[in-house]
């Protein structure tokens, strides 16, 4: 680019071409002329010893009009001369400025002409290649590495052809070093390819061909290198994309069959506590033993454990939906309470609740209430409180369950709610790890809150659950 | 515990009760039959299409999982030969995602192990809902309102809005009696039959939340509309959007 340039940096004359070349012509035909004049006052002077007033003014006028008519003439053909230059100037101006519709008319056959027509030429190559790279372009940008692999080979081939105005277009993927190259053989149609090249691979070839009489130069060339590599690009996006999905759906795939897997599980396993407890319900009914009610109990117990270990694997994978039903809280514990069948350690329900209702899923509810309760039983080991209360800020239930116990360890405190965290305490080994992070995530996906208290002397552990409740007073109907 | 009267009404009902299980097949039949159900009971799939063969049911009992043909497979395949109300037994319960596809097919399902009450509660009322005969497909209550009970679905506003069981319980005993009040307790009763300490307040709670989910405006509401004192009715605004001939009306509305 001279536009560039600083002019300072410019080498050479300051005037302009047509004022050079307009004093080139007037000095050459103005400067014999004066000589000749000269000469001859010169001759005349020496022959005569003295000039001829006559013959000097003569001289004089003559060279006077030869000067004038020197300058018209030098004018009008510099004119000439350079309008067609400047008319190219201004062409190459407007090209350079993007305008590639810019032509010169070509006048004659002369030097000029030529240089005109190789301007010519040069734009309608730079529209034509800016065509060709605009559909490169858009061909480009319309590639998807969704689109698959024969998709996009397809979508390659039809947008080379189409930009490069080929006869013919192929793609091959693999070694372009194992495909032969065609030779250019004059007169017939011109074979044409590039290589698909990554900085660190080659992924195929593109070839085709071009009618005979068409011209192909290294800037042509170029394009096309640069389409080819676009598209290996493309291609190396498409396969990466494949193997992303193949993964995807296997680990899908792994996913539900874990899912069937556990579904089997759980099946064969509640499926005999179904029948113990049933059986043992019966034989209560005949005739009341505490060894029945033990068995009832332990049978709920470990099939209350099975579905724990099953809700884990349903709260990784985040498919948990709760059925938020109303509900009334208060029953709800006590119910929960009577199914750990610890008959012997007090509880009691404080009930400040009275006039509202929780929402809540029932299931999942009993599932929170049975873990935190269980929770207070293993490690408190004395008497066990729920308080139930509203917020009205909030529009919250609270539930507060309090046990008797040592409380958690300070430096338990942050992890009691992660999975597979239980008290390392050598005395209550048992406990899966799973109860308390499996509640405090379905007290979440229910709206609500699962939340150590703050442990106070002489006090034992504190669980708050938080749940989403509605007033029930001035009921209607 | 549950008042024995709840069921007494339907305790002649014939129950199909499909199981691998034998322990429980047996001990489920003799709680059925104790109740005075009448039961047959099949060990698998193909055992219980040949026993359709021989009179349908009123209502079936199937096990989720069971070898060669799984209950959910059996039960689309009853449902493709009669709308036979199923309830579901299985291991697997609301967080899975199969819960969605049993409740396509099923009229409730109860999770393993089960409490024998509970499911007997849940037999009575599926009974009680099918003798309903509201329309299977679609209710159009006005021109911004239809239910699709089957699918536990309200359209509001051309909006598919889900509805929790209860709510669809509800709306079922409410659309069998559509435009006629139906009591409190006769709504207590549909919507937690299962549950011993619901009271009133259940159902107020309950039908502002389904106001709101429903009516263009919940504090004026011209769908489901309460008879204070009395219990709720439910308005269909614009006769003209009925389909004729889809609602057979209950005799006796709120007994």
């Amino acid at each position: 680019m001279t536009s560039g340039q600083d002019p300072a940096s410019r080498r050479g004359p300051s005037l302009s071409f047509r004022a050079r070349l307009t004093t080139g012509l007037i000095a050459g035909a103005v400067v014999p002329l004066a000589i000749v004049g000269i000469v001859l006052l010169g001759a005349e002077f020496l022959r005569t010893g003295s000039l001829d007033s006559t013959l000097s003014s003569l001289l004089v006028f003559a060279i006077a009009a030869a000067v004038i008519l020197a300058i018209l003439f030098a004018f009008g053909l510099a004119s000439n001369l350079t309008k067609p230059l400047a008319a190219l100037a201004q062409a190459l101006e407007r090209v350079s400025a993007g305008d590639l519709s810019a032509r010169v008319e070509v006048a004659g056959e002369d030097e000029l002409a030529r240089l005109v027509e190789s301007h010519n030429r040069l734009a309608s190559d730079l529209a034509r290649r800016n065509r060709q790279l605009g559909r490169i372009l858009e061909a480009i940008g319309q590639t998807s590495p969704r689109d698959g692999i024969d998709r996009l080979v397809a979508h390659a081939i039809s947008s080379a052809r189409s930009a490069f105005e080929m006869i013919d277009a192929d793609l091959h993927l693999g070694d372009p070093g194992a495909m032969t190259v065609e030779e250019v053989i004059p007169g017939e149609s011109r074979p044409i390819r590039a290589v698909l090249a990554l900085p660190d691979e080659r992924v195929g070839v593109l070839t085709g061909h071009l009618p005979a009489t068409r011209r192909w130069d290294a800037a042509d060339q170029d394009l096309l290198e640069l389409f080819a590599s676009e598209i290996a690009v493309a291609i190396r996006n498409a396969q990466l994309f494949a193997q992303v999905e193949e993964q995807t759906h296997r680990l899908v795939a792994l996913d539900a069959a874990k899912d069937d897997f556990l579904r089997g599980i759980s099946h064969n396993l509640q499926t005999p506590l179904t029948s113990i407890r049933a059986y043992a319900e019966q034989l209560t009914d005949e005739r009341p033993d505490r060894r029945l009610a033990i068995i009832t109990e332990q049978s709920e117990r470990l099939s209350r454990m099975v579905r724990q270990l099953l809700m884990v694997s349903r709260l990784e994978a985040g498919t948990l939906k709760p059925r938020i039903e109303v509900l009334s809280l208060a029953p709800r514990v006590r119910r929960a309470w009577e199914a750990l069948g610890v008959a012997e350690l007090p509880f009691e329900v404080i009930d400040e609740s009275a006039g509202w209702l929780a929402l809540a899923d029932p299931d999942q509810l009993d599932q929170v209430l049975w873990a935190i309760l269980d929770n207070a039983v293993k490690y408190g080991g004395g008497p066990v409180s729920a308080h139930l209360r509203p917020d009205a800020g909030s529009g919250r239930l609270l539930l507060t369950i309090s046990d008797s116990g040592p409380g958690v360890p300070d430096e338990l405190r942050d992890s009691v709610f992660e999975r597979y965290a239980r008290s390392t305490a050598p005395d209550h080994p048992e406990g899966t790890g799973i109860g308390l992070y499996v509640a405090r995530e379905l007290c979440r996906a229910m709206a609500g809150e699962l939340e150590l208290e703050p442990l106070a002397a002489g006090e034992g552990a504190r669980f708050t659950i938080a749940l989403p409740g509605e007033g029930s007073a001035g009921g209607e109907a | 515990m549950l008042s024995t009267g709840r069921w007494g009404e339907f305790n002649s009902a014939r129950i199909l009760l499909v199981d691998d299980d034998p322990n429980l097949l047996v001990l489920l039949a003799d709680q059925l039959r104790a109740d005075g159900f009448e039961v047959q009971t099949a060990r698998d799939g193909d055992e219980a299409l040949r026993r359709l063969e021989g009179g349908w049911p009123d209502l079936l009992i199937i096990d989720m999982m069971m070898p060669r043909m799984d209950g959910l497979t059996l039960a689309r395949e009853i449902k493709a030969q009669a709308d036979l109300p199923i309830i579901v037994l299985s291991a697997i319960e609301t967080a899975d995602s199969k819960a969605d596809l049993l409740e396509e097919v099923a009229e409730d399902y109860i999770t393993k192990p089960y409490h024998y009450p509970e499911l007997r509660a849940r037999i009575t009322r599926v009974l009680r809902r099918v003798g309903d005969r509201v329309p299977r497909r679609e209710l159009v209550l006005g021109p911004d309102l239809s239910l699709e009970l089957h699918r536990r679905m309200a359209i509001v506003r051309g909006e598919a809005v889900q509805l929790t069981p209860t709510e669809s319980r509800l709306l079922y005993a409410l659309a069998a009696n559509l435009g006629q009040t139906v009591a409190t307790e006769t709504l207590l009763d549909r919507g937690w039959v299962d549950t011993e300490d619901a009271d009133p307040s259940y159902v107020w709670v309950t039908m502002r939340r389904l106001r709101q989910k429903i009516e263009p405006d919940p504090n004026h509401p011209v769908h489901v509309v309460t008879m204070r004192g009395v219990g709720y009715r439910l308005i269909q605004q614009d006769p003209e959007a009925l389909r004729t001939g889809d609602v057979a009306r209950a005799p006796e509305p709120g007994a």
